[in-house]
């Protein structure tokens, strides 16, 4: 499903060497797959280059076997809009719109008739427990309302990749749990692959597969 | 329309900064629409006194009139001016020819002297399409003026209208009897008596200080016009053909040479001229102030959403659909603003209307006027579309700006 091949990406931090160097690893489809690692092992790098957000130094990054990190601009931007999904640490949405409007966001960029949209994320959202919550702003819903209105996003285009950067690390661990067990239930009932970064126990017990990243580096792969 | 939608969104979400930048829109479009109304009043006027103020629509004088030292002569005159008149008069687009002769001499009171620039007119035709009333009514005002009267029909009654500053230096008042002296086509001098049955007052000291009116009959057994005239003013019924009607006419009367109006109106020609240079810059320093302004909000609100732009980036927004939410903000920005701006100016027009100011008298105008500011749809639509315009432009750059965020980076932006 997603493959890094040989994968470096380097960066100046705090003027020392950061990033990924040399990792190659291969997320199966329609797995919960988890980057662990402490902070500045790589993890958030890896997600943005899986991402399509960044471009690696060398290596390659394929996708259904297709090498996609060397596609231009123009088309990187529209594989990330038909075929990925991010969910982000503080949730990121759209302050302006409602619950609903966020979820719709993605399918109006693609171009998704606004009748179909409008039952698809109205779908997702009753999916994460949100159906109640359709027309509250970001602002008048809690943290885990908030992330959950996120992986609805996420979710919604039906995305062969969901990309997740530390997902839990905002919520506590009554909401962190309850999050992770339906990104597991969802990645198993829809077949798409989930891809997070986290350094949370909570979150790596819940994985079909672990990689463990040290200083930029793949140190030990699990499949549990 | 997923588009407008965010960026009307978003120009809620500011609501104070919003509710500023649209009244420097507001601003701008309440100044240059108040002062493109004064400038229709100013040249409507300007246009007005040059056509009601003798010169009608179109005049026709002989080919070269305008050139050289005779102009005021009748060695340079329509031969038959009568004949061409009444040619003229049977044309369905003509509503009336007014002959005009013009000549110039020494008008003297016997003690005192002074050179002169005559019009002679016809005293029954000229009242009624001419503002000589208006100027005999304000010249009334003047010393000497009282029981001002326009020209008798009698074709022999020798009468003269002065203009005011000529019967002032010399002395002469309604009543006054005084001798016009001239040459005849012929070269000889020739002098008639004459009675001053009035002052006018022409809005302009030059012609005050220079000009006098007569009757055509006058005239003739002053200068021994025959049936020559040196000008016909042509009044047309439709005023807004004034372009075609000219075209049409110089083609009937090719041995003539037609002049409109505003060919001949200088003083028009040169205050438009000056206001536009005047309004041109101020009209320029405003757009500057909105685009300035404006650009400066926008591009606040762009550093405020760098990880909102940053997340839009990531879920597949092109860089180009960045310029356009951006686009879309100018756009609302300028049509709202230009609403606000129409309603704005529409209530103070009409309270400055209302008001009644008196305007004091422009350079070279000898009294002021009221002011009445226009109400002209064409420059307020000219100002919506150059502010929206400027909106446009003033989004472009922060549009840019967010296009070319790098997305790593705008998700970690604080």
């Amino acid at each position: 499903m997603l493959q890094f091949r040989n994968l470096t990406r380097a960066y100046e931090l705090g003027g020392e060497r950061a990033g990924v160097f040399g990792v190659s690893l291969t997320v199966p489809k329609g797995c919960l797959a988890v980057l662990a690692g402490p902070s500045g092992s790589g993890k958030t790098t890896l997600l943005q280059l899986a991402g399509l957000l960044d471009q690696p130094d060398e290596g390659a990054v394929l996708l259904n076997g297709q090498e996609v990190s060397s596609l231009s601009e123009r088309e990187r931007c529209d594989l990330r809009l038909r075929h990925l999904g991010f969910v982000f640490q503080a949730f990121n949405l759209v302050p302006v719109l409602s619950a609903l409007e966020n979820v719709m966001l993605p399918l109006h960029l693609q171009g998704v008739a606004e009748a179909e949209a409008r039952r698809r994320a109205e779908r997702a959202l009753d999916r994460v427990g949100l159906a109640d919550r359709l027309h509250h702003r970001p602002g008048q819903l809690s943290g885990g309302q908030q992330q959950r209105a996120a992986i609805a996003r996420a979710l919604a285009p039906d995305p062969l990749l969901v990309l997740a950067d530390e997902p839990t690390a905002s919520l506590d661990h009554a909401h962190g749990g309850p999050l992770m067990d339906l990104m597991a239930e969802l990645a198993a009932e829809r077949g798409a692959t989930f891809l997070v970064a986290s350094h949370d126990p909570a979150v790596i017990a819940r994985a079909n597969h672990v990689f463990r990243l040290a200083d930029g580096k793949l140190i030990e792969e699990e499949h549990l | 329309m997923i588009l407008p939608r965010l960026a009307l969104r978003n120009l809620l979400r500011q609501r104070r900064r919003t509710a500023l930048t649209l009244m420097v829109v507001v601003a701008g479009f309440l100044a240059l629409a108040l002062a493109g109304g004064f400038m229709a009043q100013t040249f409507q006027g300007l246009s007005d006194s040059a056509i009601r103020g003798g010169l009608g629509h179109l005049q026709v004088m002989p080919p070269g009139a305008l050139e050289g030292d005779e102009a005021q002569s009748l060695e340079k005159a329509l031969p038959d001016g009568e004949a061409l008149a009444a040619r003229l008069r049977r044309d369905p687009a003509v509503a009336e020819v007014l002959p005009r002769t013009q000549f110039m001499g020494l008008l003297s009171s016997g003690a005192k002297s002074v050179a002169f620039l005559g019009t002679a007119v016809d005293p029954v035709l000229e009242p009624k399409h001419m503002a000589c009333l208006d100027a005999l009514k304000n010249g009334a005002k003047a010393p000497g003026g009282a029981g001002s009267r326009w020209l008798s029909a009698d074709p022999s009654a020798r009468e003269v209208i002065l203009g005011a500053g000529l019967a002032r230096s010399l002395g002469a008042s309604v009543g006054s009897l005084l001798t016009l002296m001239s040459t005849t086509r012929d070269g000889a001098l020739n002098a008639v008596d004459v009675e001053v049955v009035g002052l006018q007052d022409l809005g302009l000291r030059e012609l005050n200080d220079r000009l006098l009116t007569v009757s055509l009959a006058t005239a003739g057994q002053l200068v021994d016009a025959g049936s020559a005239r040196s000008r016909l003013s042509v009044v047309l019924k439709r005023p807004q053909d004034t372009a075609a009607e000219l075209a049409r006419i110089q083609a009937l009367l090719p041995e003539t040479s037609v002049k409109p109006w505003f060919e001949l109106a200088s003083f028009y020609r040169q205050v438009k001229l000056l206001y536009y240079a005047i309004f041109g810059f101020m009209g320029l320093v405003l757009f500057l102030v909105v685009l300035l302004a404006t650009a400066n909000t926008l591009l606040m609100s762009v550093m405020e959403r760098v990880r909102e732009f940053g997340v839009l980036r990531a879920m597949g927004l092109q860089p180009g659909q960045l310029v356009a939410l951006l686009q879309w903000e100018g756009a609302f920005l300028g049509l709202f603003g230009s609403l606000l701006g129409l309603a704005a100016t529409l209530v103070l027009r009409a309270g400055l209307n209302a008001l009644h100011i008196q305007m004091p008298a422009p350079p070279g105008t000898s009294h002021g006027y009221e002011l009445d500011i226009h109400f002209v749809p064409m420059v307020y639509a000219i100002v919506a579309l150059g502010l929206q315009a400027t909106l446009q432009l003033s989004a472009l750059f922060p549009g840019l700006k967010a296009a070319r965020l790098r997305i790593v980076e705008a998700l970690r932006h604080v």
